[in-house]
């Protein structure tokens, strides 16, 4: 209480300044749980995210109990997601510098942008939001009182975290999103949520959008993981090595024979390769696929010049750059299933499937 | 020139170079061998190469293009090349592609590779610089 | 709901519960003369006859506890496993899928009968135990015809692995050279396993000549043909060049179809001949009538 009284967020009221007093203690848990630096950074704004909701609601003297509780719990679930975080660790990518050169400063500006973010968020949204995370209201009784159903509250809860998610990026990193695309792209990203990515394009939108190509990392690190899904991006030689690599490993797991295994790397080197001469900027996703039946899903994306002929382009031969002019109709022979989409100036999707299991 | 781990080696081996590539190489990493490789032919005079892939997991078109394109830079100065190693799934792979070795000769291993280029000397002694 | 009325109102409680423990009791208590029972029914109905009696017996015991122990526990687990290990045991001798089911509707009603002389004075309650009994039964029948099923199909498909497999034998008949005769109907499948088994052939036997003898094989289709085409372009990346013979007139034309050049593919007439051009490619002597010709 005493030292950081005049600080910023003064708006917010209600006794943010002895959260900030929190900031080392619970540093300090955190960090003494998880080795990874950028996760830990993450772990201790989630906590401070909920300690500062419920610090109006609490007194002054329960404020670091309640801050030692919460960090342990957030680790906790952490932990519980360890193993398949494991296998996503690389895209969890810390924002900031490692070390942060005047602590003060920094927690300042993350008590400033977690205020931020949580009054963008609507008066509803922000109040269910704090009576499940804060008081600790579960959802069937949070869906009695609000005439709606357990499962449409945790659907809400769950938007509600996905939009405080991207609007305490947006604040910390001071980034007025530069497209009216930026927000429904990331919110789409923040919360896991496939389908709503695909309606608004948002793979595309962080190929093109340089500000949401870069937020989107953290976000999707933090989304739901899914372990049945890989994406590399492509900039250099090195990925196209990488993507082939990655492509392999997943679909090693479907039991491929040896010879369809080469059969999939081969052709998604072709398609990186593409990317790196063609595009300069894209991204691979090698996707395995369960239903109707198993096999694996290879999406390159780019958002080069696009490809203006896409007949000539499939044509054996037909090549602009030192090769024989196989990587697309090369590719399109190694694989069961094959599309691609093409715009002028905007970039080229090539879509293609092996089956592990016949028809 | 090459840092870190070794990523291919050329070997001097008689009248021969014997050039191995160790790991996975990308696209530029494949350029160096080649220069590298090319090179090497020409300041040992080298009368035939062998190439040993079996480390290669992948010979995607650039790869296969990049072995064509040795055979026949390496013919132009006098040497013959044998690419030694490709693995059963590469090999099936390639031919899907519709890729292959154009005019350059293959072996299973270094051995066979040593004495079909061996053998295509013999055929062939008109040729001495 | 709420009070559990120690032996006077059974009603009260759902039947499942309450009636199951009891019916399960009375399967134990009469285990030897049920399972007799079953037993000389299903010898009666002439299923299971490619089992010994002794068998039939350690069986029939196995299968009637699995089964009271479902009807206590609910759980399947256990029978599901023991049916799919009993399943692996008896498919190799024959036995059948209605055999399977038969002998599991025999020990539902035999049970059911012996429930119906229990409690046949008390016709409401004979009805609430057959409630309770009838959904368990049917589960426990269902569990065991699909466990059976299940890996019924597991074995067919094991056997068709391995019969394609003896039907595409890579046979090295000396250093460096194999044969790999073909006989039979050539499907996309097969043509892949030889694909395959051809190729690693290659490797492990440091092979030089491989002969594809295809005089069994009557037609192709175009993509069969083709795979086979690719596999000797493979083939030959690896160091080895292929020899075809028995190529019918069919299958060239299907190959000419398809547009591959028959002159840059080495075919000859028959096996025996193809063998010696082998052998000459490997820089044998091939002796025939005149005399010693090296290479």
């Amino acid at each position: 209480m005493p030292a950081a009284e005049p600080a910023g967020g003064t708006q917010q009221g209600s006794g943010s300044p002895d959260v900030a007093a929190l900031i080392p203690l619970v540093r300090r848990i955190v960090t003494a749980r998880v080795p990874d630096q950028a996760t830990a950074d993450d772990l201790v704004q989630e906590t401070l995210a909920r300690v500062l909701a419920a610090s109006g609601r609490l007194e002054s003297g329960t404020l670091e109990p309640y801050a030692i509780v919460t960090a342990r719990n957030v680790v906790t679930s952490l932990w519980r997601d360890q193993d398949r975080q494991r296998r996503h660790q690389h895209r969890v990518v810390d924002l900031r510098p490692p070390e942060a050169p005047d602590e003060d400063v920094l927690v300042q500006e993350d008590r400033a942008a977690i205020a931020q973010a949580l009054s963008r968020l609507s008066d509803r949204e922000r109040e269910i939001l704090l009576a499940h995370e804060v008081a600790g209201r579960d959802t069937r009784s949070l869906a009695a009182e609000l005439g709606s159903t357990a499962g449409a509250v945790a659907a809400q809860l769950n938007r509600s975290r996905a939009r405080l998610r991207v609007e305490y990026l947006l604040a910390a990193e001071r980034i007025e999103p530069p497209t009216e695309q930026c927000r429904p792209v990331l919110l789409a990203i923040s919360g896991g949520d496939r389908r709503r990515q695909r309606d608004v394009d948002a793979a595309r939108h962080l190929l093109e959008c340089e500000a949401c190509g870069r937020l989107s990392e953290p976000l999707m690190g933090r989304g739901r993981t899914r372990d049945d899904e890989v994406r590399v991006p492509v900039r250099k030689d090195a990925d196209v090595v990488a993507a082939r690599h990655v492509a392999r490993e997943l679909a090693t797991r479907l039991d491929f024979s040896p010879t369809d295994l080469t059969l999939i790397a081969t052709a998604v080197s072709e398609l990186a390769r593409n990317i790196v001469r063609f595009a300069d900027v894209g991204e691979i996703v090698v996707e395995l696929l369960e239903a109707p039946r198993r096999g694996i899903k290879v999406v390159a994306r780019d958002a080069g010049p696009g490809i203006d002929d896409l007949d000539r382009a499939l044509l054996d031969g037909y090549s602009t750059y030192r090769g024989l002019g196989l990587g697309l109709p090369g590719a399109r022979r190694l694989m069961d299933e094959f599309g691609i989409a093409s715009e002028s100036g905007r970039g080229t999707t090539v879509t293609m499937i092996k089956w592990r299991d016949e028809p | 020139m090459t840092a870190g781990p070794r990523l291919f080696s050329i070997l001097r081996q008689g009248p021969y170079l014997i050039a191995s590539i160790h790991t996975a190489l990308d696209d530029s990493q494949l350029v160096r061998f080649q220069e590298d490789l090319i090179d090497q032919i020409g300041r040992y005079r080298a009368r035939g190469v062998v190439i040993d892939v079996a480390a290669l997991d992948v010979l995607d078109s650039f790869a296969s293009r990049m072995l064509r394109d040795i055979g026949e830079m390496a013919r132009l100065r006098g040497a013959a090349t044998v690419v030694v190693g490709i693995q059963p799934d590469v090999a099936f792979t390639m031919v899907r592609l519709g890729m292959d070795t154009g005019s350059v000769a293959t072996a299973l291993d270094l051995e066979e590779g040593l004495s079909s280029l061996e053998r295509l000397m013999n055929a062939s002694p008109g040729r001495r610089t | 709901m709420t009070e559990r009325a120690s032996a006077g109102f059974p009603a009260q409680i759902s039947d499942e519960e309450e009636l199951l423990p009891q019916l399960v009791a009375h399967l134990r208590e009469h285990r030897t003369r049920l399972r007799q029972e079953w037993a000389t029914r299903i010898q009666g109905a002439h299923l299971l006859q490619a089992m010994t009696p002794q068998e039939m017996a350690a069986e029939t015991t196995s299968v009637y506890d699995n089964y009271v122990e479902v009807l206590e526990t609910g759980s399947v687990e256990a029978l599901q496993r023991y049916a799919r290990n009993l399943s692996e045991r008896i498919i190799p001798r024959g036995v059948e899928t209605q055999e399977v089911v038969g002998i599991v509707l025999l020990l539902r009603d035999v049970l059911a009968r012996s429930l119906f002389e229990k409690y046949q004075r008390d016709f409401p309650l004979l009805n609430r135990v057959l409630d309770a009994y009838e959904p368990a039964a049917n589960r426990i029948a269902n569990t065991v015809a699909v466990s059976f099923v299940d890996e019924r199909e597991r074995v067919i498909r094991q056997q068709q692995d391995s019969i394609r497999e003896l039907s595409t034998p890579v046979l090295p008949v000396r250093e460096r050279l194999l044969i790999l005769p073909i006989i039979g109907v050539l499907d996309a499948e097969r043509a892949r396993q030889l694909t395959e088994q051809l190729l690693s052939g290659i490797r492990t036997h440091r092979a030089k000549v491989v002969v594809v003898d295809i005089t069994g094989v009557p037609d192709v289709d175009e993509a069969v043909a083709n795979h086979l085409v690719q596999t000797v372009d493979a083939s030959r990346l690896m160091g080895a060049s292929v020899i075809i013979t028995g190529l019918s007139p069919e299958i060239a034309q299907t190959l000419v179809t398809i547009g591959v050049d028959l002159s840059k593919m080495d075919t000859i007439g028959d096996l025996q001949g193809g063998l010696e051009e082998a052998e000459r490619h490997l820089g044998y002597a091939v002796t025939r009538t005149e005399g010693p010709g090296g290479p």
